[in-house]
């Protein structure tokens, strides 16, 4: 008995479950990390994936292509990046107001026009042309590694190879150096002679772009290609506590959202011996206590320097 | 800035939102090849047409009027509580079961229960992210979004677990709930109840404790100037620890009004994210209680006549979730370009002064 539940839960099946739900998580993960440290709470990530699903799976839908559904739903996330940082920056907004609009917009707007154009049920069925899946040549004939490596939708590798650009980008170029800085000083990057409000509108718009491929992924990729309604199914509020989780660092970040992934495959294979909405509630809870780990570790540090400071003086 | 009692900029901002936003729903319905005037038609018939869908439409104010003040009470004194939707529906299943037990007491006894079965549990639930905030000084609204997560796969593992209904149609949901538990409805088959006379009396004692006590005023201060606040004497923690409880409380309360008034049975349709559109009335009303009251009562219109456009004009309901963040969308840019032009005065009056001083300054040398 005991065996069989380990069997289960450290099989090949859970691990390739794993990187597929991680993938949409990390996506949305990526772009809210660039908010994140531009300085502007986005919690309404969830609207922005849900909206990239529906313009993605439409796109596709028409266009007969799925990459151009991807392409639609990049495009589309730029113009929701702007529209985020129009109110947020431009207009100087509450974040948590827009945030909070934009996903019940979102939600309202998807359902209203997937009942439009796929009828009453506003699901597409399958009749949407779906992203390739990749099968590795040569890692896919290594046993236990192969079935969990290959055989992803190409998002699941192509998550990989953007993790570590942002992970340059945001430590490596200067671009990414004044995000943080119009995040953590913004009056310091002005007197540097550039201008905060501008790197908030990057931010915002790469952020809209990266949930909008969580989105398109969603649809096109973890679905094979349909349209549900409500279909992000807060996964923009995982990708924000994985932000938060990871102190918005592109690696961890990702790590963070294999967590929740390995969670989420758990309480699949887990069904029969333990229901599956109590294993659903570890990574919320995990981030709850990650969030106030983060909180007091950095209070800590902060009275661990102050002593220092006060023995200097002394 | 004290907001007075009729703030007319405000009021032709919100009237001029709502027109916006019902404009940009008039030209969404034409451009997907429905007649819009037809459509606001069928959503006025169905609010207005018959008995039944008034007394649906006055329930559902009353669900969001409540969500909006506790969003209310808790935003006085600088705390957001978006877990809203948790605190309901974990009031509500627990509401449910409450009855389920207590069948064949008194309705005397299980009513009251019921009541403060709900109201403790939604009191615990918020009581968690405001301990958090309190002590710890974790941001209260991403823990209030992550409990609420939690909130329904608790809910779902009940309904679904051990309090399932034996009914094998009903995948997930509690026992009905006892007959002699209903509340009196006010109008037959519609799902206006006496909760409504509950929540009119709650609505008075937080508008009044607000406004007009000294509980009110220290909320505010706490609120506005945390600092002020604590050095004028004033317990600031225990202050925003205890409004979270309430607003907690009164969440849980609507669960349970939502179950013995309504549904009579716990089941996923006690809230489809209820306490959201409570929080976006609660916005649009900047977090006021006067206008929570009215603009809960415009959206229960929209909301329950959209739903009577969907089967009379074959529109999707979901155009009312447009036209709701549509008006939220309005009066931020309203206010954002109000405060743009009022900045870009204050500057120019600025760099005028800065002028003519310097120009006394080069006179003095």
């Amino acid at each position: 008995m005991h065996n069989t539940i380990w069997s289960t839960i450290f099989s090949a099946g859970t691990f390739n479950q794993m990187f597929r739900s991680a993938t949409p998580v990390a996506l949305a993960a990526l772009g809210g990390l660039m908010t994140e440290h531009a300085g502007i709470m986005n919690i309404g990530m969830d609207g922005m994936i849900l909206m990239g699903a529906f313009v993605g799976a439409v796109a596709s839908y028409f266009l007969a292509s799925a990459f151009l559904g991807v392409l639609a739903a990049v495009l589309f996330g730029v113009l929701i990046g702007l529209f985020f940082a129009l109110f947020t920056v431009k207009l100087k907004s509450d974040e948590f107001i827009i945030g909070c609009a934009l996903n019940t917009f979102a939600m309202g707007v998807t359902a209203f026009l997937s009942r439009e154009i796929f009828g009453l049920s506003g699901t597409s069925g399958y009749a949407v042309p779906s992203l390739p899946v990749v099968r590795i040549p040569l890692i896919r004939s290594i046993p236990f590694v192969g079935d969990i490596l290959s055989g992803h939708s190409v998002f699941v590798y192509a998550t990989w190879v953007l993790v570590l650009l942002m992970w340059l980008f945001v430590y490596r170029t200067p671009v990414g150096l004044w995000i943080r800085a119009a995040g953590e000083s913004p009056e310091t990057l002005r007197t540097a002679g550039k201008n905060p409000e501008r790197m908030k509108w990057i931010a915002s718009i790469l952020c809209g772009v990266f949930c909008g491929l969580a989105g398109a992924h969603l649809s096109l990729g973890y679905l094979n290609g349909s349209f549900v309604e409500g279909m992000s199914a807060s996964r923009g509020y995982i990708a924000f506590a994985c932000v938060i989780f990871a102190a918005a660092n592109p690696p961890k970040a990702y790590l963070a959202a294999l967590m929740f992934g390995f969670f989420d495959a758990l309480g699949l294979r887990l069904q029969n011996y333990i229901s599956s909405d109590l294993t659903g509630t570890i990574p919320y809870l995990i981030t709850i206590v990650m969030m106030v780990y983060v909180v007091v570790s950095a209070q800590k540090r902060r009275e661990r320097l102050a002593r220092q400071q006060l023995l200097k003086l002394e | 800035m004290k907001k007075r009692w009729i703030d007319l900029g405000y009021i032709v901002t919100l009237l001029i939102s709502l027109a916006v936003a019902l404009l940009i729903g008039a030209v969404i319905l034409a451009v997907t090849g429905h007649d819009p005037l037809k459509a606001y038609g069928a959503l006025l018939g169905g609010a207005f047409s018959n008995a039944r869908h008034i007394g649906d439409m006055l329930e559902y104010a009353m669900v969001l009027c409540l969500c909006g003040l506790a969003c209310d009470i808790g935003s006085r004194v600088g705390i957001f509580n978006v877990g809203g939707e948790g605190q309901l529906l974990l009031g509500a299943i627990f509401a449910a079961q409450i009855g389920v037990w207590m069948k064949g007491a008194s309705p005397y006894l299980a009513i009251p229960c019921a009541a403060l079965g709900a109201m403790a549990v939604g009191g615990f639930y918020a009581f968690i992210p405001g301990y958090l905030k309190v002590k710890q000084k974790v941001n209260e609204v991403i823990t209030t979004i992550m409990l609420n997560t939690v909130a329904v796969f608790i809910c779902q593992f009940l309904a679904k677990g051990p309090w399932k209904n034996a009914n094998k149609n009903i995948v997930a949901g509690t026992e009905n709930l006892p007959s002699g538990f209903w509340l009196t409805k006010l109008v037959p088959g519609s799902n206006l109840s006496t909760a409504i006379i509950a929540a009119a009396v709650m609505t008075f004692f937080v508008w009044y404790i607000l406004q007009k006590t000294s509980k009110g005023y220290e909320m505010r201060l706490t609120g506005d100037n945390p600092r002020f606040a604590k050095y004028a004497g004033l317990k600031t923690d225990r202050i925003v620890l205890i409004t979270m409880i309430v607003s907690g409380m009164m969440c849980g309360l609507v669960g349970m009004f939502r179950v013995y008034g309504a549904e009579h049975i716990y089941k996923s349709t006690v809230s489809n994210e209820y306490y959201f559109e409570g929080l976006m009335v609660a916005m649009i009303a900047q977090y006021q209680p006067v206008p929570t009251i009215i603009i809960s009562l415009i959206f229960a219109v929209l909301k329950i006549g959209a739903m009577g456009m969907e089967t009379a004009a074959g529109v999707p309901k979901q155009l009312y979730l447009i036209i709701q963040t549509v008006v939220i969308f309005c009066m931020a840019a309203e206010t954002g370009i109000r405060a743009g032009i009022a900045r870009a005065r204050e500057k120019r009056a600025a760099r005028q002064d800065v002028k003519e001083r310097s120009k006394g300054g080069v006179e003095h040398a």
